[in-house]
């Protein structure tokens, strides 16, 4: 394109009288004035003033996704783990976070921050109906498809700024205490052991029990057989075979 | 709840609180949160000797607050009907009056 070629400005302004900032409200010339007035803002007026209209009911709260999602979370950890900690969480600072979550992810326990509007819906309509009252002011909740209650509670007690307060292992709700007792318990192993080794007890002594009579019986016979070997000849057969 | 973040408390003459609950009980809701307060990091760097033990019980006791002072005093708080900012303040301006009490002992030991 050709170079613009200079242009006189469309518009001059005439300094006529006073200047254009003065200290006094200067008039508006007319045709400004009347610019305005014609440019002047009107709101909308709806047809019908909206306080004569029916009450609008508030719409249904239209379900959040994220919320679905945390919830749909909860749900999976609570199948999914055979023990869920619920622990009171005050503030802490954050590297003592970092550490703890690395203690607790060594015994393969994994720390969860929940939100309760979250889970106290979820726990509602779920059978874990009774661990509704723990879910007030900061939660968090230890999961762990083990049950390794003791190296957990001696990690938390380390930390005074995390409180257990109830726990559900294996589908059985637990106190403070009933986690500190569930600890102390033996292995599986050694239990089932032990169980197997009261029951087998009985049976063991039958055969012993059974054989008492007839064992006491011919202690006795042979008692008897002595006494009469003694006093009679030796060479007599024996009066009763043994019973053995 | 900003309340009650907001108070602050100068835990100096405290030697150690102890704050038992029982948190399958209902009322338990302002203890929990005055415990979540204590723990604050302001409250805390105010006296790092300060001991704060929660006691977690299962026997339908009423949530109660244990604070002992330095100079032997004892502050026991119910908590069962009691609110968060209530307790606070009430922990506050205790604390904030066995202050004034050491700070005047020691301008009279040190003229």
């Amino acid at each position: 394109a050709p170079l613009p070629t200079a242009w006189l400005p469309a518009l001059q302004l005439a300094r006529r009288g006073s200047k254009a900032v003065t200290r006094h409200w200067k008039a508006m010339h007319f045709q400004r004035q009347k610019l305005l007035a014609v440019t002047e803002y009107l709101p909308p007026r709806p047809a019908v003033p909206p306080r004569c209209l029916p009450a609008q009911r508030e719409h249904p709260q239209e379900e959040d996704g994220y919320a679905r999602l945390l919830r749909r979370q909860v749900e999976q950890v609570f199948r999914s783990s055979r023990m869920v900690a619920v622990c009171q969480y005050n503030s802490m600072p954050d590297e003592d976070v970092v550490t703890m979550r690395y203690y607790l992810r060594k015994h393969n326990i994994e720390v969860k921050f929940v939100l309760n509007e979250i889970v106290r819906p979820v726990l509602a309509q779920s059978k874990y109906r009774n661990l509704l009252p723990l879910f007030v002011c900061r939660n968090i909740l230890l999961v762990s498809p083990e049950t390794r209650a003791r190296e957990m509670l001696r990690v938390l007690k380390g930390i005074p700024q995390v409180n257990l307060l109830g726990a559900c292992i294996d589908n059985t709700i637990l106190s403070r205490q009933g986690v500190e007792n569930f600890s102390r318990l033996p292995p599986l192993e050694a239990s089932q052991g032990q169980t197997v080794g009261a029951l087998a007890l009985l049976p063991s002594q039958t055969s012993s029990l059974l054989q008492h009579g007839p064992s006491l019986l011919t202690a006795l016979l042979d008692e008897h057989i002595r006494r009469l070997r003694g006093t009679a000849a030796p060479g007599e057969p024996p009066q009763e075979q043994g019973k053995g | 709840e900003k309340m009650a973040s907001k108070i602050s408390v100068v835990l100096r003459p405290v030697k150690s609180i102890v704050v038992r609950f029982c948190p399958f009980e209902p009322n338990v809701e302002s203890t929990r949160k005055f415990l979540q307060c204590i723990f604050h990091k302001k409250i805390q760097a105010t006296n790092r000797n300060c001991e704060v033990t929660a006691d977690v019980r299962h026997d339908g006791s009423e949530p109660l607050v244990d604070v002992v002072f330095a100079d032997g005093d004892r502050l026991i708080m119910k908590g069962a009907n009691l609110t968060t900012v209530e307790m606070l303040t009430a922990l506050g301006s205790r604390c904030n009056a066995k202050d004034l009490k050491e700070e005047q002992k020691s301008k009279k030991k040190s003229p």
